[in-house]
């Protein structure tokens, strides 16, 4: 037969030349036993094969990049000089079929209502552990048994979130190898995953005919809106901040779901309600998504150390419990020591046969299992029951107990004795192996999946999808990956699917025109402001740096450029109020000498308005207003990353290569500046971004002026600072298209000290200030003027009513030191006013107190 | 006996503090020999909620949420309690201790969770296989429960020394077992890790004792204090209490405020303030005897 075209089947060939030979041990997805493609893997392949093989190399690259740029599991706290936990996506998906996925999905949706209905009672009656069904023992050791939440849980609703990670072991049967009821689980990480994948699969996803998600977002965001009872509902999602190996996650969803990301700072309880701290004051919150874990969430009555929800939530809960999803005390149900009992749990609370059971384990507070294991310690490993709810894929992998010594074995025999309801012991399962893309060809890799279920209006649904993680067999029992390599998980369907739909974009049914302000939190709009001056700033000293390194390079330029880029240059150096660096010597520099004062501009760690420290800032601030912020806008910031290449393009090379690197930079932070300028809302988040901006540049620019032109230069090295000048407030072209004359000074100072209309100038940057705190709430409201507004009428006022033409013929230049001195000073005033009356609604964090009674005997 | 009971803290703090939450265990529980006559519990500055209700293990708890800026909170409980001394026991005939874990059902043979949730390690009871194995001396094989109760109870008060210098509140089961040192509740902490070990189940009793003043001497005001022991479960006797830090079975002298699984389930005022700076407390209690 010569019917297949014997190039499809040469380049197929090719592919799948590292793959396994028919007949290897163990179950493959996308091979059968005889080596045949397994029918719903067909079009996946076939689609594959027929890209050319640098599209596909192409692809993966690109799509790479896009994980990077997307920042999924970048952890900002970590040193950029390790290697950290990389997020890799394959370009090859998982795929699991519409008839498995049947079966999947009603398997999975059946342990979320049993763990539904075991919490209820668990915190209700506890008829299941008078009756023997669940180990009390197993229960009253779990310091996830939270007993301030006894009778609060089951008027909860239902458990919300479910998520469980399965494998598929050598026998081609699925296990469940760990449960989680306490959180999202890193569900943004699956939504994500999907999201940049299909930038680069988007044509062999609808070739396999997959199952979107979108549908089942929507259906949860109904299911919330439902659960909190109110329409328009004000709904937080509820993270422990930015440390967080999940904080991506949390931001992600929140961005997708359209919900308020906020902080247990940002909350406070008061009577019965918990209430957002926002400019504006306190601001009732309908529903929490709780994505810290429940024991940390309430000082007052949970643990004493946990700051991540506001003291007093569970006495708030008592009245209103439905506020917090999942209800707080939920994590008990994911105890891995629940496992062998699901079965009689299954079909005494179900009358059904569980679908879907654990990975085989024991329960060590039980005397049988107990004995059972130190009879068989070698073939088994021992976890912890209870494990903390951290990133996907960094689950611990237990103590193996092979490696033992005899006598660390009698200790640990000890341990079992004495701990043993809080420990489990697992058998290893086998882990089947699916198609990965090395970049050339497809190889077979052990995974685990972890699946999501949610409760809706029309009862548990599972997530078609899931996020699924390269495991090592050798040491996984759970969802563990070392080296940080996911997948997508495609399941295809049987019909043809309904039009597309995203959360990004709701139906007008669903949608309601909302114009009131989002509320912003007094934190968010500290960091805006920040973000907004460190924007700012990394711009003004790459324009300072340009300017100087091109008149290094411009050999014919006269020197007496160089001599007033190097004034600038110091005083970017100068600790602030040091006048010591103003008293430069009039030699014209050499060039050496500019090229090193740059350097120590860009590697210098000291000093505030170096590069290293503006840039670790901006991506610091940027990083913590994620939620805010575009993906564009992100994307176009992650060149400020530390330790990303573009910064040693700066360190390293000529002139030459460092002014393409700062053009580079400067194009970014244009990019950055137009999209929010172009795409935020002009709300108050904006007038702190836009207030930090203007604030930084006024700033700049009067110390600019002030170096170059106090005192007042020789007519030559006058003619070369004006020049500096307009280049660094970029308005040179403005200049010549008005005068078509040479810089003189009073016009340039017109132009870039008083006049409105120009957007790079002081006035102009004053004006705009008094407009942002004109719109602003007065939360101090009080008779006098506050600080901040007297501060900026004074500022305005004086550049206003300045003669800048008696000004600028001064010889002495005595004037004109005196207003810019007065922004000089003024301003880092106002910064601190601007905060003092906004930010300080953050108030010092709650501390808990304690007393101990001291008897006497 | 009577006695009358003033319990009175006193915090002040630095700077105002804007928003104050207390958890509060000072009013007694009901127990089986022991009669509340009155009670009252006096905040100040009056709080903007009270909640007062009953928490997981049946003591009465009071939740206050303080709105107003203060510098000073003070919490003023009185009681008056009639105490009766506990019938007396035969310890020798409780159920041998290694045979008390079967025998926890309640009368129509389901499991007895109130007192098998005493069985568990709480976080401040976590036992290490040193402190089992000082505990089993006390606990040979058959030994009657409660005898074995009282002996390891008199172990831990002869063993001990009484120093309110050598620990505080955050100070682990381990560290008293190492140093043999501590105060009532560290006593009672380490008992329970150590039974809970064996699986008898011990609970963290808090309350009050009366003292007595030195031989013709007078009584000076407020110079009582909390007071911290244990109860031990037979199925004979049911909950029986004992004393380390005195080294007895509690009679009519101790007066029950609360029972839990430590003392992070009773602690007599917890609290979680915005603002306030450094505070000073100072605690003052009576318990007199009135005729």
């Amino acid at each position: 037969m010569t019917t297949t075209a014997p190039s499809l089947a040469g380049s197929e060939r090719n592919l799948l030349e590292a793959y396994r030979p028919p007949r290897a041990p163990g179950y493959d997805e996308m091979l059968d036993a005889h080596g045949h493609v397994r029918p719903h893997w067909r079009s996946f392949l076939a689609g594959l094969t027929d890209l050319a093989d640098d599209d596909r190399r192409t692809r993966a690259q690109r799509l790479e990049r896009r994980v990077r740029d997307t920042g999924i599991a970048y952890d900002i706290f970590a040193d950029p000089n390790k290697p950290s936990q990389r997020w890799q996506l394959d370009l090859a998906p998982i795929i699991i079929s519409s008839g498995e996925w049947r079966w999947l999905q009603g398997a999975l949706t059946q342990r979320a209502r049993i763990f539904d209905a075991v919490l209820a009672d668990l915190y209700g009656e506890q008829k299941l552990m008078r009756d023997g069904l669940v180990p009390p023992d197993l229960i009253f050791s779990d310091g996830a048994f939270l007993r301030p939440c006894q009778g609060i849980l089951p008027k909860a609703g239902h458990l919300q979130f479910y998520a469980a990670d399965l494998a598929r072991s050598v026998d081609g049967q699925w296990r469940v190898i760990d449960n989680h009821t306490e959180t999202l689980a890193g569900i943004g990480f699956a939504l994500a995953n999907r999201v940049v994948h299909t930038h680069f699969t988007s044509d062999l996803f609808k070739q396999c005919n997959a199952v979107r998600l979108a549908a089942y977002f929507q259906d949860l965001q109904s299911a919330l809106a439902r659960h909190s009872g109110r329409d328009n509902a004000r709904v937080a999602l509820l993270t422990p901040g930015p440390h967080h190996p999940d904080y991506f996650s949390h931001t992600y969803l929140a961005r997708y779901l359209g919900y308020l990301l906020v902080e247990g700072n940002d909350l406070r309880t008061r009577g019965n309600q918990v209430y957002l701290k926002t400019l504006e004051g306190l601001k009732e919150i309908d529903l929490i998504l709780r994505c810290v874990d429940g024991r940390s969430i309430d000082p007052l009555e949970l643990d004493a150390g946990g700051f991540d929800g506001p003291a007093g939530l569970t006495r708030v809960s008592r009245k209103t419990p439905q506020l917090v999803v999942n209800a707080v005390g939920s994590a008990l149900a994911q105890n891995r020591g629940l496992g062998p009992y699901l079965p009689k749990l299954a079909r005494h609370i179900l009358g059904e046969d569980l679908a879907l059971p654990d990975a085989p384990r024991w329960w060590l507070g039980d005397k049988a299992a107990r004995a059972h294991t130190l009879g068989n310690l070698d073939h088994l490993v021992i976890r912890k029951v209870q494990e903390g709810t951290g990133r996907p894929g960094q689950a611990a992998l237990g103590q193996d107990t092979r490696s033992l010594a005899a006598d660390q074995r009698d200790i640990l025999k000890r341990e079992i004795e004495l701990l043993g309801a809080q420990l489990v012991a697992e058998e290893k399962i086998g882990f089947s192996t699916a198609p990965a893309f090395d970049g050339s060809r497809l190889a077979p890799q052990p995974f685990a999946i972890r699946f999501f279920v949610a409760h809706t209006a029309t009862g548990y649904q599972a997530m078609p999808g899931g996020l699924a993680m390269t495991v090592d067999p050798a040491k996984a029992v759970a969802l563990s990956a070392p080296d940080g390599h996911t997948r997508d998980v495609w399941v295809t369907a049987d019909a043809e699917q309904a039009p597309h739909v995203s959360l990004w974009r709701p139906a007008l049914e669903t949608a309601r025109v909302q114009r009131s302000q989002r509320a912003i939190q007094s934190r968010v709009a500290d960091d805006l402001f920040w973000l907004g001056r460190y924007a700012e700033r990394a711009d003004w000293i790459m324009r300072v740096l340009r300017g100087a390194l091109r008149r290094v390079e411009d050999v014919s330029g006269p020197a007496t450029g160089r001599r007033a880029a190097r004034k600038c240059l110091l005083t970017l150096l100068a600790p602030p109020g040091d006048e010591a660096s103003r008293s430069a010597t009039r030699d014209p520099p050499a060039d050496a000498e500019i090229e090193q004062l740059c350097t120590r501009v860009i590697t210098s760690f000291s000093g505030i308005r170096t590069l290293e420290p503006t840039f670790t800032g901006l991506y610091r601030v940027a990083h913590l207003t994620r939620d805010r912020l575009s993906l564009e806008a992100w994307q176009t910031l992650s060149r400020f990353r530390p330790g990303d290449t573009w910064a040693k393009s700066l360190l390293s090379g000529s002139p030459a290569t460092v002014l393409d690197a700062l053009d580079e930079g400067l194009a970014s932070v244009a990019a950055f500046n137009g999209l929010m300028h172009e795409n935020m809302t002009r709300n108050f988040g904006w007038s702190f971004l836009d207030m930090g901006r203007r604030l930084e540049r006024a700033f700049n620019l009067s110390e600019a002026v002030r170096a170059l032109f106090s005192p007042m230069p020789d007519p030559d090295v006058e003619a070369s600072s004006l020049l500096l000048l307009l280049e660094l407030a970029d308005s040179f072209i403005t200049y010549r298209s008005r005068y078509r004359l040479d810089p003189m000074l009073p016009l340039v100072l017109d132009l870039l000290l008083l006049d409105e209309d120009n957007p790079r100038s002081l006035a102009f940057q004053l004006a705009a200030i008094s407009d942002h705190l004109d719109g602003l709430p007065d939360a101090r409201q009080g008779v006098s003027l506050p600080e901040d507004r007297r501060l900026i009428l004074s500022l305005l006022t004086n550049i206003r009513l300045a003669e800048i033409e008696v000004i600028a013929k001064e010889a002495t230049g005595a004037g004109l030191e005196r207003l810019m001195l007065q922004p000089i000073t003024l301003l880092p005033q106002l910064s601190t006013a601007v905060s003092r009356h906004y930010f300080n609604l953050i108030e010092d964090a709650p501390h808990r107190l304690h007393t101990r009674s001291e008897p006497r005997r | 006996m009577i006695f009358e009971i003033n319990h009175k803290t006193h915090y002040r703090y630095s700077s105002p503090v804007a928003q104050s939450q207390h958890l509060v265990h000072m009013s007694p529980r009901v127990v089986r020999r022991q009669t509340i006559r009155n009670h009252s519990l006096i905040v100040e500055p009056a709080p903007a909620m009270r909640y007062e209700g009953t928490d997981a293990f049946g003591n009465p708890v009071v939740i206050l949420d303080i709105e107003v800026p203060h510098r000073e909170f003070v919490l003023h409980a009185r009681s008056t309690i009639e105490t009766l001394a506990p019938d007396p026991i035969n310890l020798a005939i409780t159920a041998p201790w290694d045979r008390v874990d079967d025998a926890v059902r309640t009368r129509d043979g389901h499991i007895d969770l109130e007192v098998v949730q005493f069985r568990s390690p709480s976080r401040l009871t976590q036992a290490t296989p040193a402190i089992a194995d000082y505990t089993a001396a006390s606990f040979p094989a058959d030994r009657p429960v409660l005898e074995g109760a009282l002996d390891f109870t008199l172990r831990i008060y002869r063993d001990f020394k009484f120093d309110p210098t050598a620990t505080d509140v955050s100070t682990p089961v381990t560290r008293v077992f190492a140093q043999r040192r501590g105060v009532c509740q560290d006593f009672a902490h380490l008992a329970i890790a150590g039974l809970r070990a064996l699986r008898v189940p011990a609970r963290y009793v808090s309350g009050y004792i009366l003292t007595r003043p030195p031989p013709g001497q007078q009584k000076l005001q407020g110079t009582d204090a909390s007071h911290a022991w244990i109860s031990v479960w037979a199925p004979e006797a049911g909950w029986v209490d004992f004393d380390p830090t005195n080294g007895m079975i509690v009679g009519d002298e101790h007066i029950t405020i609360a029972h839990g699984r430590d003392y992070d389930d009773v602690s007599p005022i917890s609290g979680v303030l915005i603002g306030g700076g450094e505070h000073t407390v100072s605690v003052g209690v009576d318990v007199a005897e009135t005729p």
